[in-house]
């Protein structure tokens, strides 16, 4: 059976293991919270919960999602595990899978989330699914890892300059690519490619940007229009979800996925237990690295890891003498179109 | 400033009992033994650990550790009515106020050097994220030495063996820093506490279920989340003997908490802690008692006193918190038939993403079993908005409309 017929399984978090899905014939597919569906998760979900998880609950319930054989739903954080609840609740006909994922990322984490995606693989075996090999697993990291190397190449571009439509632009790459197989997805990259390298670069400020979900491209484009030139970004809708898996031969395949998963550039969620508020690290890293003279965060509200880390970040870049803005979004267009002030204000103030 | 107030509350407990040793009241009893807690955290003389509400306590109280989750600050600071200054610097800070009060005010409190320096910190990633998050930020402002528990959702074989080499790795951490190995016959003593102080305990629930109840709305609040701090001590198993007997003269006597029990409530996750009229004004218009409090159930198994990790692992993922949301509604609609309640009471803390998440479905599941539910919206630890009024109003036209319907256990 080839992968098309055997369907689609909806994913929702950057720590999904998708070459798991991949190599037992599903096409991965992101659920994500970019719709035009009525607002009425409220109904299971309280208010004060992240819209991300909400939107999805809110498409789940209006019925605005493709054709699925499942949904894998990562615990990676309070609201995610509601959304596992809610999901089993409004789409009782889908199998879901609550994948559990330590905090911490050291071997005993490592290899307690190994067994975790091999109770995964079962479960996709039992969805209709191929049962796991090793080498079927290799293969569909490898073609992740593809296509993650087509991204870096993208982005290289970007930053270059020579990115039609830029960040904005990449997004739309990003979210189509969450929604196919890899494979397709490099393809489409590929042709994407073809298309780029002229120069197309302005005297765009450049911005360091970083966060949980910013998946509509329309946001990215308010940021750009609003003089920034995106040197370098974070985000669980962007490139973390594309970094490298490395799988071993030999019995080593969930390990070594469930390895390099763990290992990823840490959402605030994740964090080292040797290391306290390691995010700040990063985000200064990130910055640091790409040359950028100020940063963007954007979260979303009642985002816990998020909210609970901020401040030590905010701390830590005015320490470093980086120019750091803050902003809080709903998952929709409009809640960033009210911050174009001060997204303007800061850029000009970093001319 | 903490000392001293710790002092004086076990004083004055202490001489309270001291009047009238035959007839001990066990919300005395059990309020000098966690003042006696707060005493020797604060005391300077004892290593000192905070900890996420899952950790094992009674390991740590083997180790010669005292030991406390850091919500316990936060629920402490309300009740005492001095919350406000602590979180406004935790808002100055930049702690928001959509997150969780109880840690809004411990990182108030720590900011504000109200907290003793620990000499090492364990966080448990159960119950919630926001938990996790403030002991990472704790662990930064403290300078301390983090060791992180991770609490499977699940108590399935793999789950059970990852939380229980964790425990083991904790035990080892903990004597790294404490300088002292655990001496496995101390552990013994305190796994033999613990599961004593869970038979007296389980007795004192099923005592309590009895109709009418021996318990007042006031007698049970957070008793079964801060019991877990004692466990492991003799002190845990004379506040669950207290209980437990003051309950059986009860019930034996066929009297009940109340003079007159009318309607019989289940309070969902965690009480308000500061000072409110609420659970008086529900006992004295309505007759309505608070029997029964989601976490004042035991959800896990005696633990082997010999090889005490899995249990340890299993206590710890058992608890109504963790894992999927049907788990938690199957337990509250059993604790809901058990009590035979009338209704439930959700105060939906805000800023917890963990309970209020699962609002609609915990609505829907007692409903299924004939158990409405009264959802408010109030911040459990923050009193500085607190609608006194409102809340009094759609609490006095629940209780109305419960009154009006026949019991769901009749
Ligand atoms: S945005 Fe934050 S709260 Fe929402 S799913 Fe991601 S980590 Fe969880
Ligand atoms: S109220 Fe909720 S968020 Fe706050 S400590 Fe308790 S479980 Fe965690």
């Amino acid at each position: 059976m080839s992968s098309s017929t055997r369907g689609r399984i909806g994913f929702s978090c950057a720590y999904t293991p998708l070459p798991a899905i991949a190599a037992a014939g599903f096409v991965p597919h992101r659920i994500l919270p970019l719709s035009a569906s009525p607002d009425q998760a409220g109904r299971y979900l309280h208010d004060n919960l992240c819209p991300h998880v909400k939107r999805l609950v809110d498409r789940a319930m209006d019925d605005d999602l493709p054709p699925m054989a499942g949904m894998v739903v990562v615990n990676s954080c309070d609201a995610m595990r509601r959304l596992a609840d809610a999901w089993r609740h409004v789409r009782p006909k889908e199998p879901v899978f609550l994948l559990d994922l330590p905090a911490t990322g050291d071997a005993a984490a490592v290899a307690f989330f190994a067994t975790e995606i091999e109770r995964l693989a079962q479960a996709l075996d039992e969805w209709g699914g191929r049962a796991l090999e090793t080498g079927a697993l290799k293969h569909a990291a490898d073609r992740y890892n593809q296509l993650g190397a087509l991204f870096a190449t993208l982005r290289q571009q970007m930053v270059q300059g020579r990115l039609p439509g830029g960040r904005s632009r990449l997004q739309v790459l990003y979210n189509r690519a969450t929604e196919m197989g890899p494979a397709a997805a490099a393809d489409m990259l590929a042709a994407e490619l073809d298309a780029t390298g002229q120069d197309c670069g302005g005297d765009g400020v450049p911005i360091y940007l970083f966060g949980n979900v910013l998946a509509d491209p329309e946001a990215f484009a308010l940021i750009e229009a609003g003089g920034a030139r995106v040197v370098g970004d974070d985000f669980c809708t962007g490139s973390r979800l594309f970094s490298p898996v490395e799988i071993s031969g030999g019995g080593e395949g969930f390990k070594g996925l469930a390895r390099s998963l763990l290992k990823r550039p840490p959402c605030a969620r994740t964090f080292m237990a040797d290391k306290p508020g390691a995010l700040v690290d990063h985000v200064l890293a990130g910055a640091a690295a790409s040359a950028a003279r100020g940063v963007i965060g954007h979260t979303l509200k009642f985002c816990d890891p998020y909210l609970a880390r901020l401040p030590i970040v905010r701390d830590a870049l005015r320490d470093a003498g980086i120019p750091l803005l803050l902003l809080e979004g709903d998952c929709s267009l409009g809640s960033i179109g009210q911050q174009r002030t001060r997204i303007e204000a800061f850029i000009e103030m970093l001319r | 400033m903490m000392k001293s107030y710790f002092d004086d509350l076990v004083s004055g407990i202490e001489a309270r009992l001291a009047e009238d040793p035959e007839n001990r009241s066990p919300r005395k009893v059990y309020a000098l033994e966690v003042a006696r807690l707060g005493q020797r955290l604060y005391g300077e003389t004892e290593s000192v650990a905070w900890c996420g509400v899952t950790a094992p306590f009674d390991l740590l109280a083997a180790m010669g550790v005292t030991s406390c989750f850091v919500e316990f600050v936060g629920a402490m600071l309300a009740a005492t009515g001095m919350e406000g200054a602590f979180l406004e610097e935790a808002e100055h800070a930049g702690y928001g106020g959509d997150t969780c009060g109880y840690h809004r005010a411990v990182l108030g409190a720590a900011r504000k050097d109200l907290m003793p320096v620990p000499d090492f910190l364990i966080a448990t990633s159960s119950p919630c994220t926001g938990g996790l998050a403030v002991m990472e930020n704790l662990a930064r402002h403290f300078e301390k030495d983090l060791f992180v528990l991770n609490v499977p959702q699940e108590a399935s074989d793999a789950g059970v063996r990852y939380l229980a080499d964790q425990i083991r790795d904790m035990a080892a951490f903990v004597a790294d820093h404490t300088g002292q190995r655990l001496d496995p016959a101390r552990l013994r003593q305190a796994i033999d506490n613990t599961n004593r102080a869970r038979t007296l305990l389980e007795e004192a629930y099923q005592l309590a279920q009895h109709v009418p109840s021996p318990v007042t709305g006031r007698m049970m609040g957070n008793f079964g989340v801060v019991m877990a701090l004692l466990l492991g001590t003799e002190a845990a198993v004379t506040v669950a003997r207290t209980y437990r007997d003051a309950f059986a003269r009860r019930v034996e006597k066929g009297e009940g908490g109340l003079a007159r029990e009318n309607l019989r409530l289940l309070w969902i996750q965690n009480r308000i802690q500061f000072k409110n009229p609420l659970i008086e004004m529900l006992e004295k218009d309505f007759g309505a008692v608070v029997v029964a409090d989601e976490l004042n159930a035991i959800t896990w198994e005696a633990i082997d006193p010999d090889d005490p990790y899995e249990g340890l692992a299993r206590r710890a993922i058992s608890i109504p918190f963790n894992g999927q949301g049907r788990r938690r509604v199957d337990h509250l609609q059993k604790m809901a038939a058990s009590f035979k309640v009338n209704g439930a009471i959700n105060p939906c803390n805000w800023g917890c993403r963990q309970g209020t998440g699962a609002r609609g479905l915990i609505g829907e599941g007692l409903k299924a079993v004939g158990v409405p539910v009264l959802n408010l919206e109030v911040d459990c630890i923050d009193s500085r908005n607190f609608a006194e009024g409102q809340l009094r109003t759609r609490l006095e036209a629940f209780a109305e409309m419960i009154a009006g319907r026949p019991s769901p256990w009749h």
